[in-house]
């Protein structure tokens, strides 16, 4: 966990160490670049030698290692200590490449490669692994006065991203400039999305987040001149689904582009944001790597069109879940790709327009806080923008919650849709990660994460019209889980807009009988919720006090009913969770374990519920996933045993989103 | 012999050495990065460089004298010894051993084991060479002289 949580840290302090005033290339001090802190790693001593004398001979600050595994342990310790290392390719202990991948992922710092081997193809690895430059040796001195360029330009290119993506780390450094010119987001494409919440909410974090950040105030003009593109949730989901059509392997720019179809988007910047997006998906598999030791191939393995329910995902659910996995760092990770801060878990998707439609639309929406604080145990924050819109609370809700056992079932506020699940225990964590591991062999559910689709855009009026009917998404308990730790719950709920939804049921007749879950459709009232939990355990799914962090979900809770939820029910049904109305909206969602996952990007940050509602994967035993596509009534789909997934297939979703 | 003298022997020594492709550039840059505060930096790095050069020919000789020769690992000696002769300037040592990689490629066993022949000499070439070099720069400086530089 640890790891994981410094990830963003370092990174700050990293780009921090230089010092902005540097950085920004004005305001040099007068012996730049002179004291550029480098590392150098080569197992070659004569080569260590030498470069360490070329380096000195440009007044650099030289570290020198003849081992890479102590490189990498040297930069884990002092970080923020170097801002450009310098490595060979060939070392024994460890490939360059390797500790290259290490640096990106860990420290982000400027990486030169260098080597004897001057084939085009050697350079040419070096450069796809990420490496600033490439260096033949031997290595001239000429060569080295220059590499302060690497930092400067790292820097530069920084503020630039953040402009067309953001990512969370330059969001995090550059927050306060961004606030500053918000003004001029004269150029997003998609301005009418980013609501004026959004930029208060915005500006509540800046403020908050002002003091911690005390260096990011070099304000850079020639960044806020330049057209940007703000890559807001919706722009996103159309960006992922359609790279989830192409395939993430074959998804090129220029048919994203095409695919997207987005006035005023350029191909630089759906390549800028594929860049960052695989470097997302790519920081993704080095996370897991770090946190649960789940082999790489895992999570690198990105199939195109990845079937709902990933293991993937489901792993960083099941981590934030439990606590392993700060919700922070999952929440940065996914931001990064919407370029949005995440400094705590409030969700931005809350204050995309279409909430705010919704919000206006059938404001019977509780107040975030309500709920969670009902039961004694706040889920998340939100900012108090968000629930001011939505101005009317439930009243009764509270009492629903309590009715609950406290660590039975959390749900989750209207508003926001967050239902926050925590386990208790880690070992549950665990036996997902081996569950996760032993399931990585099955191809359906190894990967996916990343495409998920998100993308369910519809807009609200649509969804009234949507009939959820049952979309029961059974989900069969998987072996793995069957110790008593496991509860699955799902909870579907219904806006109150939306009167048609009464759905959630989950089935559960058919479900090996075990156990019935309670679908409530009261349309318009409330939401439903149902959940199975196993009969041995009821204690096991809680909702997670703000501390834990645990969950999410989601978030546009105004759409849920148009989406019909999977619920999952993992064979039987606590009698005592049986029914609670919740609050109205809350859509969303169980399964199981994944439940948590869902909020970074996804919930958390969409805006329209983007569900990935079907994601859950884990069955035990078949692993299949089923697809369920939504043809606008209400399917019911009950695979006994089965998991149940339901997908909305990318092109469902533009469907319903065109009409 | 006067300092002059000596420090002539060794411009002509030297101006030999590059004019026999023993050394390049590189070495001159060597000399370049050799200042007050490093005033033996080119004979250390030499001194190196002899001591990796020998430990890389031990580990070849070992490494092609195997039953199965594992010609990835004899690739990554000789990619070690041509990174770091080229680093010194080893001019010669470092084409024997672009030629060596070759023949590692091609899993050519009769071709490396002539590659490790020539390489070896060539080395102990450079070596004989670059130590009568050093000598001459001991006495220059025992002399009451100093080294001079290259252009």
């Amino acid at each position: 966990m640890t790891t994981v949580q410094k990830l963003p840290v370092s990174t700050l302090s990293t780009a921090n160490s230089y010092g902005p005033s540097k950085a920004d290339g004005r305001g040099l001090s007068n012996q730049f670049p002179a004291g550029l802190r480098v590392l150098v790693v080569d197992d070659d001593t004569t080569c260590l030698k030498i470069l360490e004398q070329m380096l000195r001979k440009c007044s650099y600050e030289v570290t020198t290692c003849c081992r890479a595994t102590m490189a990498l342990s040297l930069l884990r310790e002092r970080k923020g200590g170097f801002d450009v290392v310098i490595s060979d390719v060939y070392m024994p202990d460890m490939d360059g490449y390797k500790l290259l991948e290490y640096v990106g992922l860990e420290m982000d710092l400027p990486v030169i490669m260098m080597s004897s081997d001057g084939r085009t193809s050697a350079v040419m690895r070096g450069i796809k692994h990420g490496a600033c430059d490439y260096l033949i040796k031997p290595v001239r001195i000429e060569e080295l006065k220059n590499i302060w360029q690497h930092v400067i330009r790292k820097k530069w290119n920084d503020n630039k991203e953040i402009e067309n993506s953001g990512s969370v780390e330059e969001v995090e450094r550059h927050n306060k400039r961004v606030a500053v010119d918000e003004a001029d987001y004269a150029s997003s494409v998609n301005e009418g999305a980013d609501g004026s919440c959004w930029k208060s909410q915005k500006k509540r974090r800046d403020a908050k987040e002002e003091e911690e950040d005390g260096e990011l105030d070099n304000d850079d003009p020639s960044a806020s001149k330049k057209p940007r593109v703000v890559w807001s949730v919706e722009l996103h989901q159309q960006f992922v689904s359609a790279v989830n059509q192409l395939g993430i392997d074959k998804a090129v720019p220029k048919r994203i582009l095409e695919l997207m179809n987005v006035p005023g988007l350029t191909r630089e910047n759906v390549a800028s944001h594929l860049q960052k997006f695989r470097l997302y998906l790519k920081r993704l598999s080095g996370v897991a790597q770090q946190q649960g030791g789940i082999p790489n191939s895992f999570c690198s393995s990105v199939e195109p069109n990845s079937k709902p329910g990933s293991l993937r995902g489901f792993d960083f659910q099941a981590m934030a879940a439990s606590g392993q996995l700060p919700p922070q760092a999952l929440a940065a990770l996914h931001a990064e790709l919407l370029g949005r801060p995440t400094g705590n878990l409030v969700f931005p998707g809350v204050d995309s327009s279409v909430l705010l439609q919704a919000s206006l639309q059938g404001p019977k929406c509780v107040p975030i806080e309500h709920a969670p604080i009902a039961i004694g145990q706040p889920l998340m924050k939100c900012s108090p923008n968000i629930s001011k819109q939505f101005s009317q609370p439930i009243e009764g809700v509270p009492s629903g919650f309590t009715a609950w056992p406290p660590n039975s079932l959390g749900m989750a506020d209207p508003s926001s849709n967050v239902v926050g699940l925590n386990t208790p225990s880690s070992n549950f964590l665990v036996q997902m990660l081996q569950q996760q591991q032993e399931q990585q062999s099955s191809p359906e559910s190894s990967h996916n994460i990343n495409v998920q689709p998100s993308c369910l855009i519809v807009p609200p009026q649509v969804s009234n019209g949507f009939q959820l009917g049952n979309n029961p998404s059974p989900v069969s308990q998987s072996s793995t889980f069957s110790s008593d730790n496991i509860a699955g719950y799902s909870l579907i709920s219904s806006q109150s807009n939306n009167p048609s939804f009464g759905v959630g049921q989950v089935l559960d007749g058919d479900l090996k009988n075990v156990g019935v879950i309670n679908g409530y459709s009261v349309p318009g009232v409330s939401s439903m919720s149902s959940c199975s939990i196993r009969p041995e355990n009821h204690t096991i799914w809680r909702i997670p006090g703000p501390s834990s962090n645990a969950s999410i979900i989601n978030k546009s809770s105004s759409f849920a009913p148009s989406i019909p939820e999977a619920s999952a029910s993992y064979g039987s049904r606590t009698s005592g969770f049986s029914d609670q109305g919740l609050g109205r909206n809350l859509g969303f969602v169980g399964k199981g374990t994944c439940i948590p996952s869902r909020f970074a990007i996804d919930d958390t940050e969409s805006p329209r519920s983007e569900h990935m509602s079907g994601r859950i994967a884990m069955n035990g035993d078949s692993n299949k996933l089923i697809k369920q596509e939504v043809n606008g009534d209400l399917m019911d789909s009950t695979k006994v045993g089965i998991p149940g997934v339901q997908y909305f297939a990318p092109s469902d979703l533009m469907s319903i989103i065109s009409k | 012999m006067d300092v002059n003298q000596l420090q002539r022997r060794w411009f002509d020594l030297t101006a030999s050495l590059f004019r026999e492709g023993f050394l390049d550039d590189q070495y001159t840059q060597l000399q370049q990065l050799q200042d007050e505060s490093n005033p033996d930096f080119v004979f250390e790095v030499v001194s190196l460089f002899f001591d990796d050069s020998e430990r890389l020919l031990n580990d070849l000789a070992t490494a092609l004298d195997q039953p199965v020769v594992d010609f990835r690992k004899v690739d990554a000696h000789v990619h070690q010894f041509k990174g770091s002769s080229s680093s010194i300037g080893a001019q010669r040592v470092k084409n024997v051993c672009i030629a060596f990689r070759n023949y590692c490629e091609e899993n050519n066993r009769e071709g490396c084991w002539r590659c490790l022949q020539q390489v070896k000499h060539e080395y102990a070439l450079v070596k004989s060479k670059l130590e009568s070099l050093f000598r001459l720069e001991q006495e220059i400086v025992a002399a009451g002289g100093s080294v001079p530089m290259m252009e």
